[in-house]
């Protein structure tokens, strides 16, 4: 039995390993300071090359490069491979073409979150699962758990037995040969004008050029082979990922970025990638999605990629529940953001007009002159366009000394720190 | 960037002795580190603390940050213009974006300190 599972509860426990480097670690060290390296997710990764600021503006006006080869990825494949992932994930396989991407959930049997992905229907019996890279260990002893049928899939019937076998192959490792793949993403107006500047044939022009959004094609970039999707995670309307063998990534990167120039493309760091998720309103898992308040996806806004109406998936029976009993959801909020405003942070409090405290900031970031949030308020508390206002969490002792709160609940009635707005859940650009 | 004749502290402070006098602000690490400075929260002046008592936040987009007098004394005076232009910290620390002036109590307060060579040496040490 793995180590991973106890009676059949799946539990998993990060062990302690020195900071890895992606392939593109040594290019990072060429176009920034090693002091603004960080360690996120287990890798070394630039926190930001030029500013978070130009970063984010170049994400909007023209487009950015982003290094996500730390990311997981996963093959599944086989005759079986959409039944399993129909019963490991929460949205409809049936309903995803191949050519095309889903964004959807792994749940465990009890339907705490174990990661948010998005599958890629590479072919009839080909599904590319794209995980975060901080969820990568996990998902892989859960898969492995699975295929053992050492997991317990539905906690009313635990004698049931996972039937299917599909073949799964982390293709991050030098064992995937020649399919190997890793991430690079290329967000922004004008990143298909990017991805043509690092030279594109006629054929794979065209097949780039017909993608819709969550579409996906083979096609050769810069002379390098890789699966091009129209999927991203800045909220930009025009964006891509391209999934590359290890081995070209860095001579992907270069091109990119050298023939790209002209046009604008910056690489962009992890503050930038941040901030424009933030400002898209999309979930970052840890914060919007499980963290310390248990969220759920329905909570998350989420709910169209959880499908109850299948007739069984993995922690279907909590996410029931959960849709029934669901009395928080998230909001985006803006706040002032000028130099010499304090920026808000995780956990602060947010307030009605009234100054009753209606939930908790879970994300937050700064763009240009304003602050943008993603709170966790209750559901009926506050709408689109209301005023809100952030109580600011002692950030030190002295401030608690000062009588300042460290911790703030629902309901509770405070005086607002600053005032902004409530936005519409979401934005594209 | 380590200036020469300042003294430093291993929280990445610095002191400038004037006289009775001791300039205070964080150094080039510090703000490098920290990213763009949006928030500075100010000492009040006449305010008396112990050297490593807190005496401000610097504070940017990721990150809060407690700054730390580097050695026991009074405020006297506070830069009030970071209340409006907090990035000049990041444009210069050691000059414009000094953070306030203390009357110093213990002439010796600056024993414990490192001088530029000393702290160009411990910064190496930390990447």
């Amino acid at each position: 039995m793995s180590e991973n599972v106890q009676s059949g509860k799946f539990v998993f426990e990060q062990g302690q390993v020195p900071p890895g480097q992606t392939v593109l670690y040594h290019e990072h060290l060429k176009l920034t300071d090693k002091s603004h390296m960080a360690v996120f997710a287990g890798y070394l990764m630039p926190l930001w090359y030029s500013s978070i600021s130009a970063e984010h503006r170049a994400v909007r006006q023209a487009a950015g490069a982003f290094d996500c080869t730390h990311m997981g990825v996963f093959e599944t494949a086989g005759p079986d491979a959409a039944a399993f992932l129909n019963i490991v994930t929460t949205n409809e396989i049936n309903n995803l073409k191949a050519g095309r991407a889903q964004y959807s959930y792994i749940l465990d049997a009890e339907g705490n979150v174990l990661d948010d992905i998005i599958v890629y229907r590479r072919s009839e019996d080909k599904f590319m699962v794209v995980v975060n890279a901080a969820n990568e260990g996990k998902i892989k002893a859960y898969f492995q758990g699975l295929l053992n049928n050492e997991v317990v899939i539905d906690t009313s019937r635990p004698g049931m037995k996972l039937k299917c076998r599909p073949v799964i192959r982390d293709v991050k490792e030098p064992a995937a040969g020649a399919d190997r793949r890793v991430d690079i993403a290329v967000q922004g107006p004008v990143s298909m004008e990017a991805l043509f500047a690092a030279g594109t044939d006629a054929a794979s022009k065209k097949s780039i050029e017909q993608l819709g959004r969550f579409e996906l094609t083979d096609a050769v970039v810069g002379g390098i082979d890789c699966i091009v999707a129209r999927t991203g995670y800045t909220g930009a309307e025009m964006g891509f990922e391209l999934f590359v063998h290890p081995g070209k990534a860095v001579r992907l990167w270069r091109t990119i970025l050298e023939r790209g120039k002209p046009a604008g493309v910056l690489p962009c760091g992890l503050g930038a990638r941040d901030s424009l998720r933030i400002e898209a309103g999309l979930p970052l898992y840890g914060h919007e999605l499980a963290s310390e308040y248990n969220i759920s996806p329905i909570e998350a806004g989420y709910g169209w990629a959880v499908k109850l109406e299948k007739k069984f998936f993995i922690g279907k029976a909590a996410m029931v529940q959960a849709a029934e009993s669901c009395i928080m959801k998230q909001a985006r909020i803006e706040m002032p953001g000028a130099a010499g405003v304090r920026p808000i942070r995780q956990n602060d409090a947010v307030l009605n007009k009234e100054g009753e405290c209606v939930g908790w900031v879970l994300s937050c970031a700064k763009a240009d002159d304003r602050q943008m949030a993603i709170a966790y308020v209750g559901k009926d508390k506050i709408k689109v366009a209301d005023t809100v206002g952030i109580y600011y969490l002692a950030r030190n002792e002295r401030q608690i000394r000062q009588g300042r709160r460290k911790i703030v609940g629902r309901g509770q009635k405070l005086a607002a720190d600053i005032t902004g707005k409530v936005l519409s859940r979401f934005e594209r650009f | 960037m380590v200036v020469e004749g300042l003294f430093y502290t291993q929280e990445h402070e610095w002191v400038k002795i004037e006289g009775p006098v001791g300039v205070v602000g964080i150094t080039d690490y510090a703000q490098d580190s920290l990213g763009e400075i949006t928030f500075v929260e100010l000492p009040a002046a006449g305010q008396v603390v112990k050297a490593k008592d807190e005496i401000a936040v610097v504070e940017s987009s990721k990150a809060a940050s407690d700054v730390y007098a580097p050695v026991g004394g009074k405020v006297v005076a506070v830069n009030s213009l970071l209340q409006l232009q907090p990035e000049l910290i990041n444009h210069s620390c050691y000059e414009d974006g000094w953070i306030c002036r203390m009357e110093i109590t213990d002439s010796r307060a600056t024993g414990n300190l490192m001088d530029a060579k000393q702290y160009e040496e411990y910064v190496k040490g930390l990447s």
